[in-house]
């Protein structure tokens, strides 16, 4: 490094993502941003995923279905609801244990902006690996018009504030 | 509009306990899964941060499990859901394994139920997907329910 280059060590980590002990039952979360999915999002998504079914990837062809234009990938709704909620959920936690009862609501279509909120509906241990508990959410997707477009259950595994690894990292080298 | 669609593939077309391997397979590489998971806004750098995750167990970046998902359903669309009306919902979504770049899955599914619905013209399937990587390890399996048209009369 040279000297003008900055020390470092001196900079203070702006820390993302909670962990275990951050979540109690019944806790609610409005997901940060929201997202508006294009046409281009939506036909990217589909293409790249091999979704082949029409209504996704043909604007005429879902408008003879009765949509006013393409339909937005449910799995590309499903996929950015998730993304959404990652920050307050599951960044900093770990992996997916599973994801149950999910279902679409209302046809998304481009344009179409959706915001994503989450409520603790589960809080456990986890009796295979003491350094982390098991957290279920139930999350809800909602468009412009506050109609329901997707909902589901997840669980994870997330890590505790204080786990072995954490404390073996802090210790000085 | 149905001559843009198969015609072996409506609701008639599939019975309780088939099952289908599908034709195609495809390795999930950076293109899918540091673009679609940057697109969808998952904010965990650990699908995108390979000095970070050289220093874990894993080595590497993981691709995130609803890319690996939505590719394996992706294998499976053209067969189960060409002609479908809407895709209703998932259950059971599970990640047996981790997926990283380079890996190879195929999609393999099973007709788990079938429904009448009240508009006539269609039908309720309930499938069952397996995503199986090329070490023959399962990485993904789940439930999804369909609304299929039944075959219009002209085809």
């Amino acid at each position: 490094m040279n000297v003008s280059d900055p020390d470092i060590s001196g900079f203070q980590l702006w820390r993302r993502g909670q962990q275990f002990e951050d979540f109690t039952l019944g806790q609610s979360f409005t997901h940060h941003w929201g997202r508006t999915l294009t046409a281009g999002d939506a036909t990217l998504f589909a293409s790249v995923a091999l979704r082949y079914c029409p209504l996704y990837l043909n604007a005429e062809y879902a408008k003879a279905a009765g949509h006013r234009d393409l339909v937005v990938d449910p799995l590309l709704v499903l996929s950015t609801v998730i993304g959404l909620s990652v920050e307050d959920l599951s960044e900093a936690g770990g992996p997916f244990l599973g994801v149950n009862k999910v279902e679409f609501g209302a046809p998304v279509h481009p344009g179409d902006t959706i915001t994503a909120a989450s409520t603790v509906i589960d809080l456990r241990e986890s009796e295979s690996r003491p350094a982390a508990g098991i957290v279920s959410w139930r999350t809800v997707g909602t468009n412009q018009h506050e109609e329901t477009v997707i909902e589901y259950e997840r669980t994870n595994l997330v890590a505790k504030r204080q786990s072995k690894r954490e404390r073996r990292m802090s210790k000085p080298a | 509009m149905s001559a843009l669609t198969s015609s072996n593939n409506y609701f008639e077309d599939f019975h309780v306990g088939q099952k289908i391997r599908h034709a195609r397979g495809t390795t999930i590489g950076e293109v899918e899964n540091q673009l679609l998971t940057k697109l969808v806004m998952n904010s965990a750098d650990g699908h995108w941060n390979e000095a970070k995750m050289a220093k874990t167990a894993f080595g590497q970046r993981l691709v995130f499990g609803f890319i690996t998902a939505s590719m394996v359903m992706g294998l499976a669309t053209q067969d189960t859901a060409e002609n479908a009306v809407k895709e209703t919902g998932l259950d059971r979504i599970r990640f047996k394994k981790p997926v990283f770049h380079g890996d190879t899955v195929n999609a393999f599914t099973e007709v788990l139920s079938k429904q009448d619905t009240e508009n006539t013209t269609e039908g309720l399937i309930r499938f069952k997907h397996w995503g199986i990587n090329q070490h023959d390890e399962v990485v993904f399996e789940g439930e999804r329910t369909v609304v299929l048209k039944r075959r219009p009369a002209t085809h």
